[in-house]
C-alpha cells in the first residue's frame, strides 16, 4: 500500500511536461494475415487491443470487425476474410501452437510491393495513395519521398511526428513505427511507391532502388518520431 | 497471449518508476523504450501528461487505463493522477493537448463554445464565461466505465475489448452549472416533438468514416434534473483528460454517459445515430447466452443504453498485496447505486459464503457518492474467500453469480466481489 502510493508522490512530482511518445509494442504469432493487422488495426488504436481480447470465438472476432466498420475500419472484403481468418485463428480459443522462429525470406523477388502498399499503407494513405485531406498526407507527389535515400525507410520504421505540409495541405499528425514488417517488405513497399502513382516522374536522375540490406542499415540506428521529423526539417533545407 | 496482463506488469511499473525517478522519460526514444518494454504498453505517466506512474494500462494509443485499488483506496477523494481513463479517439496531433493531467489551454477556453440547437425555435451558443456567470453546484459522485469488471465474464465466456478488473471508478466532486435552469433561462422555445437530449464532444474519431462520440438521452429522465455542465472537477478546472474545459455530468449514470469536452447540445426527436449510442454501450433487454447474441446483433430495440449505474460493492482491504495474516482482520470497501435509494446493507463472508456478517456502513457524502463500510472478521490460516454484497432501500440487490448478466460487450459488471486471500 506503502509503495502504491510513494510511487503515485514520485511520478506527480517529477513529471510537468508532455510525456515522450508512448507507443506500445505487442508482438502477433506469425501467421498469414498478421501484417493487415498490424497495418490496418493501429489506425485507431494499438495492438493491446486484440492482444487482450484473444480468446474469444470466431464469432465474437465476427462482431468486432462489423463494430470496427463502425468506429471507421476501412478494408476491402478480401481484407476483411484474411483478418477474421487471422484473429480467429491465432488470437482464438485454440491458436496453434507458436511457429518457430520464420526464417527471413531469401530474396526481394517473394515479396510484392503492391501488396505490401494495400495490406499496410493503403490503411491511412488511401489505395489510390492520394490520402486524406487534413489527416493522412498523399503518397502520390509526395516530394518527401526523395528527400534522400533513406528518408522513407526512417519514416516507416520510426514514424513521423509533427505538423507536414504536402501538396497544400497541412497536415499535424502521427505516423506510428512500422518496424514489424521485415527488411524486404519494407524495400519492396519503400520501392513501389516511388515507382507508381506518378513518383517516377520525381525521381532525380540516376536514382537507383532500395535493397534490403538499405533497410537492415537503417534499423540498426533507431530514431525517435520527432527526431525523423527535425530530420525532415533540415531535409528541406 | 496475456504474459502482458500480469507477469511483465510489475516489469513495466518497475520500469516506469525507474525512468521517472531518474528523469529519462521524457527524454528516452521510442525504439530505447520499446527495448525496454519488449512486448507490452508503456507506463501510464508516459501516456498522460501528469498522470501517476503504474496504472494499469488496457491501451496507450487510446489512453486507457485503471486504478490499481492499492492507489485507490488511499483517497476519499480520487485524485486526478490516479483517477482511471477512458478516451474513444486516439490523443495525436491536433487532439494531443487532451492527454495531460491539466487543464484545457487557455485560449481555447476563452473561444469554446457550446451550440444549443435542434428543433428549437431560436438556437444559442454558450460560453465558458456565459457558464462561470451563474450559480455554481456541486455533485460528488461515483464515475465508473461501463467495461469496469469486464474480464470476470471471461469465467463464463470471454467478451472483446479491454479487459478491466474493479479499478475503472472513482468518486469525484463535480461543479459546475445546473442544466436544466440553464436551459429554460435560454428561452429557446422547444418543440414539443424533442423528446432527446443529445450531447457531443470535441474529439473525433480516428478516420473520416468512423462515426463521431455522441450521447443521447430521454428529455423526460429525472436523471437529468440533477445534470450540470461541470467546469471543475476536485475543486479546480477540470483536467483535459477528465473531459475539459465543461463535461456534462449526470449523477448516478455510468462514464460514457458524460460526455468530455462538450460542444453541442441538440434537441432532438430520436435519439442519436452515433454507433456509440445505437450500437455501442449498451444492455440487451434481457439474459443472452454466448453464441446466440454477438456484440454486433445490438440494435435501439433490443437493447438499452448504459444510463444509470447498477448497484456494486468492491472490498478495498485487504488485498492480497497486503499479505495478511490469520486470525483478526477488519475488511473494508465500498459501495454505490445510480443514487435513487440508500444503500441500507452490506453483507459480507469471509469464508466463501457458508457464513455472513452486516457491515458497518458510513453515510455518503451524496446520494451518488460511495458508501464506506467495514466489518470485523478472522482469516483462518490458507485460503479465504471474502465476498461482498449490497442491497439498497429499493431492495435492489448484487447477483450472487454475476455471470447470469453476461453480454458481448462485456458491461455494468455487478457480480458479488470475490477476493481471494491467503493468509
Amino acid at each position: 500500500m506503502r509503495l502504491a502510493f510513494l510511487s503515485f508522490i514520485v511520478a506527480v512530482g517529477a513529471l510537468q511536461a508532455a510525456p515522450a511518445l508512448a507507443q506500445s509494442e505487442f508482438n502477433l504469432p506469425e501467421g498469414p494475415g498478421r501484417n493487415l493487422v498490424y497495418g490496418q488495426c493501429q489506425t485507431c488504436h494499438d495492438l493491446q487491443n486484440p492482444v487482450e481480447s484473444a480468446g474469444i470465438p470466431r464469432s465474437a472476432w465476427n462482431a468486432v470487425l462489423d463494430n470496427m466498420k463502425e468506429y471507421g475500419l476501412r478494408i476491402t472484403p478480401e481484407q476483411r476474410a484474411k483478418i477474421l481468418d487471422y484473429l480467429a485463428t491465432y488470437l482464438g480459443p485454440n491458436p496453434p501452437p507458436a511457429a518457430k522462429a520464420a526464417p527471413a525470406p531469401a530474396g526481394n523477388e517473394e515479396v510484392d510491393g503492391a501488396q505490401q502498399f494495400s495490406d499496410v499503407c493503403a490503411a491511412c494513405h488511401e489505395p489510390d495513395a492520394k490520402g486524406k485531406k487534413g489527416k493522412f498526407p498523399a503518397l502520390a507527389g509526395n516530394k518527401d519521398l526523395f528527400l534522400s535515400k533513406d528518408f522513407p525507410i526512417k519514416v516507416v520504421l520510426n514514424g513521423l511526428e509533427g505538423t507536414i505540409e504536402v501538396e497544400g495541405d497541412k497536415i499535424k499528425g502521427q505516423m506510428p513505427s512500422f518496424d514489424f514488417l521485415t527488411d524486404d517488405e519494407i524495400a519492396a513497399a519503400v520501392n513501389y511507391v516511388r515507382s507508381h502513382f506518378g513518383n517516377d516522374k520525381l525521381a532525380p536522375a540516376g536514382f537507383t532502388e532500395i535493397t534490403p540490406a538499405d533497410v537492415a542499415a537503417v534499423r540498426g540506428n533507431p530514431m525517435s518520431s520527432k527526431d525523423v521529423y527535425a530530420l525532415r526539417q533540415k531535409l528541406l533545407k | 497471449m496475456r504474459h502482458h496482463d500480469k507477469a511483465s506488469g510489475i516489469t513495466r511499473r518497475q520500469f516506469g518508476k525507474y525512468a521517472t525517478a531518474a528523469g529519462v522519460a521524457l527524454a528516452a526514444s521510442p525504439a530505447a523504450l520499446r527495448a525496454a518494454l519488449a512486448d507490452g504498453a508503456p507506463d501510464s505517466a508516459q501516456i498522460i501528461a501528469g498522470k501517476a506512474s503504474g496504472m494499469l494500462v488496457h491501451n496507450a494509443k487510446l489512453a486507457v487505463m485503471e486504478t490499481p485499488l492499492t492507489m485507490l483506496r488511499e483517497h476519499a477523494h480520487t485524485p486526478k493522477e490516479i483517477l482511471y481513463n477512458r478516451f474513444h479517439f486516439p490523443h495525436e496531433g491536433d487532439a494531443a493537448w487532451y492527454a495531460s493531467t491539466a487543464p484545457a489551454p487557455a485560449d481555447m477556453v476563452k473561444n469554446w463554445t457550446i451550440r444549443v440547437d435542434g428543433l428549437v425555435q431560436r438556437p444559442r451558443t454558450v460560453t465558458i464565461a456565459d457558464l462561470q456567470a451563474r450559480p455554481q453546484e456541486k455533485r460528488v459522485m461515483v464515475l465508473q466505465c461501463a467495461g469496469n469488471g469486464r474480464s470476470y465474464y471471461a469465467a463464463k465466456q470471454k467478451v472483446a475489448g479491454g479487459q478491466w478488473k474493479n479499478g475503472g471508478m472513482g468518486c469525484v466532486e463535480w461543479e459546475g452549472v445546473a442544466l436544466k435552469p440553464l436551459l429554460d433561462d435560454l428561452k429557446m422555445v422547444v418543440s414539443p416533438e424533442a423528446h432527446w437530449l443529445t450531447a457531443e464532444g470535441w474529439d473525433q474519431p480516428g478516420t473520416p468514416e468512423g462515426t463521431d462520440f455522441a450521447k443521447s438521452y430521454e428529455l423526460a429522465d429525472p436523471a437529468l434534473d440533477h445534470a450540470i455542465l461541470a467546469l471543475k472537477m476536485n475543486g479546480e478546472p477540470i483536467p483535459a483528460q477528465n473531459g475539459g474545459p465543461v463535461r456534462l455530468v449526470i449523477p448516478g449514470f455510468y462514464g460514457n454517459m458524460h460526455v468530455k469536452l462538450l460542444t453541442e447540445l441538440l434537441f432532438m426527436a430520436a435519439q442519436s445515430n452515433s454507433a456509440f449510442q445505437s450500437v455501442g454501450y449498451r444492455m440487451p433487454l434481457g439474459p443472452v447466452e454466448p453464441g446466440q447474441f454477438e456484440a454486433n446483433d445490438y440494435t435501439i430495440y433490443n437493447s438499452v443504453p448504459t444510463y444509470g449505474q447498477k448497484i456494486k460493492s468492491v472490498i478495498f482491504s485487504p488485498l492480497p498485496e497486503d499479505k495478511p495474516k490469520a486470525g483478526a482482520v477488519e475488511i473494508t470497501g465500498v459501495a454505490f447505486n445510480d443514487g435513487q435509494a440508500k444503500i441500507t446493507m452490506v453483507e459480507v463472508s469471509a469464508d466463501g459464503g457458508k457464513t455472513w456478517m452486516n457491515a458497518d456502513i458510513k453515510p455518503a457524502e451524496s446520494p451518488w457518492a460511495w458508501y464506506h463500510w467495514s466489518v470485523k472478521a478472522k482469516l483462518a490460516k490458507g485460503s479465504n474467500t471474502l465476498m461482498c454484497r449490497a442491497t439498497d432501500d429499493l431492495g435492489r440487490t448484487q447477483p450472487m453469480d454475476g455471470l447470469t448478466r453476461w453480454n458481448p460487450r462485456g458491461y455494468e459488471w455487478n457480480g458479488v466481489d470475490r477476493v481471494e486471500i491467503t493468509a
